[in-house]
């Protein structure tokens, strides 16, 4: 795992081997529109069978980095591969093994779901009826009506069967659940499972961290075009410093922490004191004991917290 | 277009022995030039050249493949629709073939219903022979179909569907200009060879037939407009 700037205490940390099957790898993947340098020497690595979180805010480089994959658009520098084959020239191949959802889905608005399907599914060489049925079926699918006339939620749910009906070996979904209601996110959320205990891939973009943190087995962060954290959610977690949250009798004061190696004061009113402990937790326990709290809270953060935490740190090189 | 077209052919009778209209193209070349007659405009060949096949004709077939060229490519990825499409395990390549195939298609629906209207002008007394009128529709359909494909190169080339129409149009414009006015004004008679409509509908086709230069000029335009867009799109960056 790579991270630069100040909040390396908890981001430089190499975590668990990578899976041995890597279905994206990507070496040093840059794409420019002129100056802007929408993807800046990227290495990813991808391992099979897991759900993989692929964070940023917008303009971070997810969806340009998905358009490099797919060979949509043409990298400035460096490689990509999927499956071990070269994202440019093997790129037939590819397509025929993976699923995907565009983040800003369009289709045909006058034709219909089914018109969709048959004619996706004619272009892959057919998809096993039952499965689309399935598919069509779990997520309501309204497949009667032209496509101009649903909602957006609608037209994602045919944008899921599209990806998902030919039993593609790797998925590559740009923010999937967009539109969804919560239901359908549940949904979703099952049928990723499914398949990644089938051996398939999910790969995901997506801004719902909640979503990410319940449903990812890894997760890496972009920022400005550059990867600057990968791991399991719970290794991110743990690396992270933990959150203490002390309630005392009186006045909260800094006095006792400040000097403390490893911690931060990060809020300080009323009764209630708020430290980041990146260091021993020890030394943090005793100087809050002093304190003769009233309750104490201990834990890691949240996946939101860390991204949130490391988007306002400084940019990377 | 058909519905024009039959109007046209029916109205024939009524103009075949205009003298007066047909000594104002021949004693006015500009005029002439300017209304796209060919000889003489109350020949059955002048009257559909003048009416149909000079102008009209082509222009519908342009807003139709021009239209169609330039959203193939460009506007659906503008759309967004595109980028879905090449990410299922087809060729860019055949992607754009089947895109100018279906432009073609959909010229060709129009060129035929013209062509029977044309056919039907004989109970009018237009009497064009039907070789003719085939071959100039034949050649219609081809002039459309390269400016249609300038459209889809362009649109391939830059990704921008407003840029597509209005470099594929100012090129079809220019030509037409350059075709219909060569026979008046001496300097752009040299150009002429540069206009695609001279070699389609501006060197009287309708009364001597379409040549295999004229053919081959076409084709070979459309051939070199179908590769560079297909080349380009090989390279375009899609949304």
């Amino acid at each position: 795992m790579v991270r630069s700037g100040d909040l390396n205490r908890y981001w430089i940390r190499s975590t668990d081997a990578m899976p041995s099957d890597v279905v994206i790898e990507t070496g040093e993947l840059t794409k420019t529109y002129g100056p802007v340098r929408a993807v800046a020497g990227l290495n990813l690595s991808v391992g099979a069978a897991q759900v993989f979180g692929f964070l940023g805010p917008n303009g971070a480089g997810k969806t340009t980095t998905i358009r490099l994959l797919l060979a949509l658009q043409r990298p400035s520098s460096g490689s990509s591969r999927v499956f071990g084959l070269d994202s440019m020239s093997d790129s037939l191949e590819i397509h025929r093994r993976v699923g995907y959802l565009p983040g800003d889905l369009a289709l045909y608005p006058r034709l219909t779901g089914a018109q969709h399907i048959e004619w996706f599914a004619g272009a892959r060489g057919g998809a096993n009826r039952a499965d689309v049925g399935a598919l069509v079926e779990r997520f309501g699918v309204v497949t009667d009506r032209p496509v101009r006339d649903l909602s957006s939620g609608n037209r994602q749910k045919i944008g899921l069967v599209l990806a998902f009906m030919h039993r593609p070996e790797l998925l590559i979904l740009d923010e999937p659940t967009s539109g969804l209601d919560p239901l359908l996110q549940y949904e979703f959320e099952r049928l990723a499972r499914e398949t990644v205990a089938e051996g398939r891939t999910v790969f995901l973009s997506s801004h719902d961290l909640d979503e990410v943190q319940r449903l990812a087995d890894r997760v890496a962060i972009i920022k400005s075009g550059s990867l600057v954290a990968t791991d399991t959610v719970d290794g991110l977690r743990r690396a992270a410093p933990r959150r203490v949250e002390v309630v005392l009798p009186g006045p909260a004061a800094r006095t006792g922490f400040d000097s403390l190696v490893g911690v931060k004061v990060v809020a300080c009113h009323d009764h209630r004191l708020a430290l980041e402990v990146s260091g021993p937790i020890a030394p943090v326990l005793r100087a809050v004991a002093d304190q003769d709290p009233v309750d104490v809270v201990i834990r890691h953060a949240d996946l939101d917290e860390l991204f949130l935490d490391f988007y306002r740190g400084p940019s990377t090189p | 277009m058909a519905l024009y077209t039959l109007v046209i052919v029916a109205l024939y009778p009524a103009f075949k022995h205009t003298t007066s209209l047909d000594k104002l193209a021949t004693d006015n070349p500009a005029v002439a030039a300017l209304l796209g007659v060919v000889g003489s405009l109350t020949s059955p060949g002048g009257w559909l050249n003048a009416n149909i096949y000079e102008y009209f004709l082509p222009l519908v077939l342009l807003l139709s493949t021009v239209g169609y060229g330039a959203a193939a490519l460009a506007g659906h990825d503008e759309d967004g629709t595109l980028g879905l499409v090449v990410s299922l395990p087809v060729r860019r390549a055949t992607v754009v073939g089947e895109k100018a195939l279906a432009m073609g298609i959909q010229a060709m629906a129009i060129a035929v219903a013209v062509a029977v209207c044309v056919e039907l002008g004989r109970f009018f007394d237009v009497t064009a022979g039907v070789g003719h009128v085939l071959t100039v529709t034949l050649a219609t359909v081809l002039l459309g179909l390269d400016y249609g494909l300038v459209a889809l190169a362009v649109g391939a080339a830059t990704g921008r569907r407003s840029t597509a129409i209005g470099a594929a149009s100012a090129l079809a414009a220019a030509s037409y200009l350059v075709s219909s006015l060569a026979p008046v004004v001496a300097w752009i008679r040299p150009a002429r060879f540069l206009s695609l409509f001279y070699w389609a509908v501006g060197n009287d086709q309708i009364a001597n037939g379409v040549s295999l230069a004229d053919y081959a000029v076409l084709l070979g335009v459309g051939i070199i407009a179908l590769g560079v867009g297909a080349l380009a799109f090989e390279r375009l960056d899609l949304h």
